[in-house]
């Protein structure tokens, strides 16, 4: 396995393209949250000193939402690329265990995305410190639960999405269908939420967004979305193993 | 040792490999003809994995491929040698495929130097002309150095010093004591490097013979005669079982005898023989023979003038 994953991370990290778009992600990511919470007064009609520290953060925290698009859009590029250019071939010939290449893919995108959400939460986190410190607010602290909860919940959501990414992906053979896939899957609340009461406490508690928006605290309580810890944990689980096991099955009967 | 039994694969409308029973022996080239849609690419991803049987099956050492612990030392391929990343340069796709396999990095540079590529490895494969992609699926096909090397045409794209160290390479490898298998539709040189041939036609083997044991049994084969009395002779041949054709300037075609019981005949007659030359069909005759009416395309242009050969 630990070879797989090496021959999975240098097929990313030798292509220029992949370099260049996961620093662009990351700069992006960390522009388009510090734009959102520095033009408050213009999305919200608050002014920045108005809002609450975790109000600030949490604007802030918006350029993870643009962080899990490029992700996804990554993701599916780099895999539809062993279909496109048929380099699957010699990948499967190296490796011809199917389920084995697919865990291995799964596993380094997991890396790999974990990597770049952590390190984009933590500089919004960063830059959230100095929007603070430039209104003379108080700094957001990590000992404060709420902050605390909401920092770890929202590293979540780009792993999340990039291993769905991966599942699907690997089903549809494209970059299209693994976008389509991934985008409907985040975008389907906010379309649930224009149905009755009745539909949407039907459907919001076993959406994603759901459980992550619960264990980063964003879920008003009461709210369809809200779920308990573990629910959410089980749910994101539940939804990463059933996208993967019919990925892998359609996978392993494939024909190349 | 690969061994096929009974191995088919069906498509929706059509069996591309109809119960093909096969052993690919080591220390020998074998050659891999079929005319377009016989059958060979898919035979060829079916013993890789890439393709699963719809019937039979195919075993490497008694294993299928994708239980092999270290596959590419066991069968090493080339399949599409256009099937690579063009962004990545020749050294870095030998060292993904090295790193999956758990192969060291120096063999990939050992690699580069023997398919010639050593000057290029570190440019884009995007900007190798066809040839040199060619060579680098040899160089991936032989970086786990296998038992068993499968090229599928690699001699398209491929420039007369290419063929030439192609050609050696095939030698050597089954001098060594490696079975390898490689497809082409360019006959001569297929007659040139291959021991052994096995031919499809419609999914079905058709021959698996040595080129000699193929025009033996070739219907185009016969002996050039000429001798004092045509007429005489022709008549104590076909007293013997053999068919005359008259050939041109003063010649028989005799089928079905061989020169000396030719020779014998024409003593019997106390004729004198002037010429008595065996005919070898090409190889690209032979193939033509045996796969007369299995050919699934066919050119417009091909198809009247075999019609108007029939009238």
């Amino acid at each position: 396995m630990k070879n797989i994953i090496q021959a999975e991370l240098k097929k990313i990290f030798f292509l220029r393209f992949s370099r260049v778009y996961l620093l662009l992600t990351i700069g992006i990511s960390l522009l388009a949250g510090f734009i959102f919470s520095i033009t408050t007064n213009v999305t919200q009609g608050r002014a920045i000193t108005d809002l609450s520290v975790m109000e600030i953060v949490s604007a802030n925290m918006l350029g993870i939402d643009l962080a899990s698009i490029l992700l996804i859009t990554f993701t599916a590029l780099s895999i539809s690329r062993e279909f496109t250019a048929e380099t699957i071939y010699t990948s499967l010939a190296a490796v011809p265990d199917r389920k084995k290449f697919f865990i291995g893919k799964y596993v380094t995108f997991f890396l790999l995305s974990i990597a770049v959400s952590i390190l984009i939460v933590a500089l919004i986190y960063l830059s959230s410190q100095i929007i603070l410190m430039m209104n003379n607010m108080a700094a957001a602290s990590l000992a404060d639960a709420d902050i605390r909860q909401f920092v770890l919940g929202v590293v979540l959501m780009p792993v999340f999405y990039c291993l769905l990414t991966v599942a699907a992906t690997i089903f549809f053979k494209n970059s299209g269908g693994g976008i389509a896939f991934s985008i409907i899957v985040m975008v389907m609340p906010a379309l649930i939420n224009m149905f009755s009461d009745t539909v949407q406490k039907v459907l919001l508690p076993v959406m994603p967004q759901s459980a992550i928006h619960s264990l980063s605290g964003s879920a008003a309580e009461g709210s369809f979305e809200a779920l308990g810890t573990f629910t959410s944990i089980g749910l994101l689980l539940l939804w990463l193993v059933v996208t993967s096991i019919i990925s892998t099955l359609t996978f392993q009967k494939r024909d190349f | 040792m690969i061994e096929m039994r009974n191995l088919t694969k069906t498509f929706k409308d059509k069996i591309s490999v109809n119960q093909l029973s096969l052993v690919i022996q080591p220390g020998v080239v074998t050659g891999f003809l079929g005319p377009n849609g016989a059958g060979k690419s898919t035979t060829m991803k079916m013993i890789l994995g890439l393709m699963n049987p719809s019937e039979g099956s195919v075993t490497i050492d008694g294993q299928s491929y994708k239980a092999l612990k270290q596959p590419i030392s066991k069968i090493g391929a080339l399949i599409n040698g256009n099937a690579v990343n063009p962004k990545l340069t020749a050294k870095q796709h030998l060292e993904i495929i090295a790193a999956a396999s758990g192969i060291s990095e120096k063999q990939t540079e050992t690699m580069l130097m023997e398919t010639g590529l050593e000057k290029v490895k570190d440019k884009p494969i995007g900007t190798f002309s066809l040839g040199m992609k060619q060579r680098l699926g040899i160089a991936t096909a032989l970086l786990g150095d296998p038992e068993t090397v499968i090229l599928d045409e690699p001699f398209n794209g491929l420039d007369v010093d290419g063929i030439h160290w192609l050609r050696e390479l095939t030698r050597k490898l089954a001098q060594d004591g490696k079975a390898v298998l490689v497809s082409s539709h360019l006959m001569s040189e297929m007659q040139m490097i291959a021991d052994r041939m096995i031919i499809l036609a419609q999914g079905k083997l058709i021959a698996d013979m040595t080129i000699d044991e193929l025009s033996q049994n070739s219907l185009g084969s016969f002996i050039k005669v000429r001798c004092e009395d045509n007429k005489e002779l022709q008549l104590l041949l076909t007293a013997k079982g053999a068919e005359v054709k008259q050939g041109k300037n003063e010649e028989l075609h005799v089928y079905q005898l061989d020169m000396e019981q030719i020779g014998l005949a024409a003593k019997t007659g106390q004729l004198a023989l002037f010429e008595l030359t065996k005919i070898q069909p090409s190889l690209e005759e032979l193939f033509v023979e045996l796969t007369e009416g299995k050919i699934d395309y066919v050119s417009t242009d091909n198809l009247l003038a075999k019609g108007r050969e029939s009238r």
